[in-house]
């Protein structure tokens, strides 16, 4: 799978923004904050993250809801909200491009979630509100899997959406810096077993970076995946010695 | 608890239900038993109770009720022919059930079941969210089988006329007195709030079950002259559901009001949380878990907001136990409600 590319601030107006492409996903991030928020939603003890998620086609439906109320939780708990009273930090997301899977209908409103989107729309906002220089707490990453086998011994690691269709259970798994979980949501059918396995295995693609040099067992998930946290800062390395080319 | 102080129960619920909730979790004396504001434990559900068959003009219905979230689920089945289903291929036996839409949940919270819920206006984002899941999870947890929603046909032998050689191709390609899908049943899922306190996934989720089990199909034939459904009262043929997935919620009560965690890492896991338990935290936690046939099978786990629950906890013996015992909770009341 190719590997996943950034480009960052490349929208003039927006206070933050950031274009993430992986796995045949392409999120457009659009950060404005902290603004003053509008009389109705203010809490005068800490910002209100809203989070708009749009399709790639059409306006958004229901499935696009629950992707905000995933991910509106993910992100607030990311940035320290209570420093920042009575503002609005506004995230919206874009969908430019999702992979298409040749087995099934295409429908224009997809009623049912998608898990699979869910790291790409995560990594785009991080990216996002980084530019627009919101402080946080940590960053976080997420990653998919799904086991596709019958005895639940094999775990893929970014599944492709034909074989998310195909698979007896799909999960999405979000791992903050510190290695802690952030975000959890699965479906399918699975025991406590297959639990733990991709518990273990999400933690490891989410959080390699501190030891992948000298762990040599990881060398089966390189090849798939791209630690996602490492990748992140790269790119923001690279957009901070450009801004400061001039000195 | 002194109630020499200035300040009545009540108005210190009202003025900082933080700190109400935390003193009733860590009670000053020791002889007191840590308990929530609404005197369950930690741990301790509302008994959750199941009325089947109340609504007389569904399908199958199912009210379903715990604590003070009450919840009625009415099924409605429409026919559909497959010459109206646009994408309609014959060969399609897997996913005809989302391909051709043939489960329609939709959710109202009611005006009046919770005083936020305001008349008019779109359908909140709470209401959009439950729907998906409950759509997500119906697709997901494959409750439902295919087949008990096709209507079959047998195609009448009848003689083709002779001396067309194009229209005696088509009478070999479809073979008189074959049987083959005329129709689909749809199931329309409505699920409506009469009262909300906290924990509406839990409880739509158990009212969806339910009325699934409780639904009754009547038999159809097609009537080829009409082009219709005809459908019959006589012996109404029920759903098979085998499974049955619960869906069982927690949050997680850090005791402090700012985002920080606590320096002690301190935290209670509130379980079926009521409407004010659910403002104070911010991190939830839901697993549907199904343990008919003996085995514990995991439909899904969702947890969101916070970092508290480790993964270490998530999967731990204690928290899969728990919900075994909640789905056992579940499982008596629906099985044994009428």
């Amino acid at each position: 799978m190719a590997p996943p590319t950034a480009e960052l601030s490349h929208l003039p107006k927006a206070d933050g923004s950031a274009n993430f492409a992986f796995g045949g996903y392409t999120i457009t991030a659009a950060v404005n904050g902290p603004v003053e928020a509008q009389r109705r939603d203010e809490n005068p003890f800490e910002a209100l993250v809203d989070v708009n998620v749009r399709p790639a086609a059409g306006v958004g439906g229901t499935a696009e809801r629950q992707l905000e109320a995933i991910l509106q939780p993910a992100l607030r708990h990311l940035i320290p909200v209570r420093n920042f009273p009575r503002c609005v930090i506004q995230v919206t997301l874009q969908v430019m491009e999702a992979p298409e899977n040749a087995y099934v209908n295409a429908k224009v409103l997809q009623p049912r979630l998608n898990l699979g989107i869910i790291p790409a729309l995560l990594h785009a906002a991080i990216l996002g509100l980084l530019t627009a220089t919101i402080p946080l707490k940590t960053v976080a990453s997420a990653t998919c899997l799904a086991i596709t086998n019958a005895d639940g011994s094999t775990v893929k690691v970014d599944p492709t959406p034909a074989e998310i269709d195909q698979a007896r259970s799909v999960h999405v798994l979000g791992f903050t810096a510190n290695r802690d979980l952030l975000l959890a949501e699965s479906e399918g059918s699975f025991s406590a077993e297959e639990w733990d396995t991709v518990l273990q295995t999400a933690e490891k693609v989410c959080c390699r970076s501190q030891e992948a040099e000298n762990d040599a067992e990881m060398g089966g998930y390189g090849a798939e995946s791209e630690n996602v946290q490492q990748f992140m800062r790269s790119v923001l390395e690279a957009k901070a010695a450009e801004g400061l080319h001039w000195r | 608890m002194a109630p020499e102080v200035g300040l009545s129960r009540s108005t210190f619920a009202k003025l900082s239900p933080h700190p109400y909730l935390l003193a009733n979790l860590e009670p000053s004396d020791d002889s007191i038993p840590p308990a929530r504001s609404n005197g369950r434990a930690p741990f301790e559900v509302r008994k959750p109770t199941v009325n089947l068959s109340s609504l007389s003009h569904a399908h199958g219905s199912a009210l379903v009720r715990t604590g003070d979230t009450t919840v009625i689920c009415g099924i409605r089945g429409e026919t559909i022919l497959t010459d109206h289903i646009p994408n309609f291929r014959a060969s399609n036996t897997q996913t005809e059930l989302a391909d051709y839409d043939l489960l329609v949940p939709n959710i109202e919270l009611a005006t009046g079941s919770a005083p936020q819920f305001l008349p008019g206006g779109p359908p909140t984002t709470l209401a959009q969210t439950l729907s998906t899941k409950i759509y997500s999870l119906l697709h997901s947890s494959k409750l439902l089988r295919a087949e008990d929603l096709r209507i079959w046909h047998k195609r009448p032998a009848e003689a083709p006329i002779s001396g067309y050689e194009d229209e005696e191709e088509v009478g070999n390609e479809k073979q008189e007195g074959e049987e083959y899908v005329v129709a689909y049943w749809v199931l329309y899922i409505d699920l409506f709030f009469i009262s909300f306190d906290g924990n509406p996934f839990d409880a739509a989720w158990a009212a969806t079950v339910a009325a699934l089990r409780d639904t009754k199909l009547p038999q159809a034939r097609y009537d080829p002259d009409r082009e219709m459904i005809i459908c019959s009262k006589k012996d109404p043929r029920p759903l098979t559901v085998e499974s049955m997935p619960i869906a069982c919620t927690a949050v997680i009560f850090t005791g402090k009001e700012t985002k920080e965690q606590a320096a002690d890492g301190k935290f209670w896991i509130l379980a079926d949380p009521d409407t004010l338990e659910e403002s104070l935290c911010d991190e939830t936690v839901t697993i549907v878990i199904d343990c008919a046939g003996g085995s514990r099978r995991i439909l899904s786990i969702s947890k969101h907001g916070g970092t508290v629950m480790t993964a270490k906890l998530l999967g731990s013996k204690e928290f899969l136990d728990w919900a075994s015992k909640r789905w056992e909770g579940f499982a008596s009341a629906m099985t044994g409600g009428r």
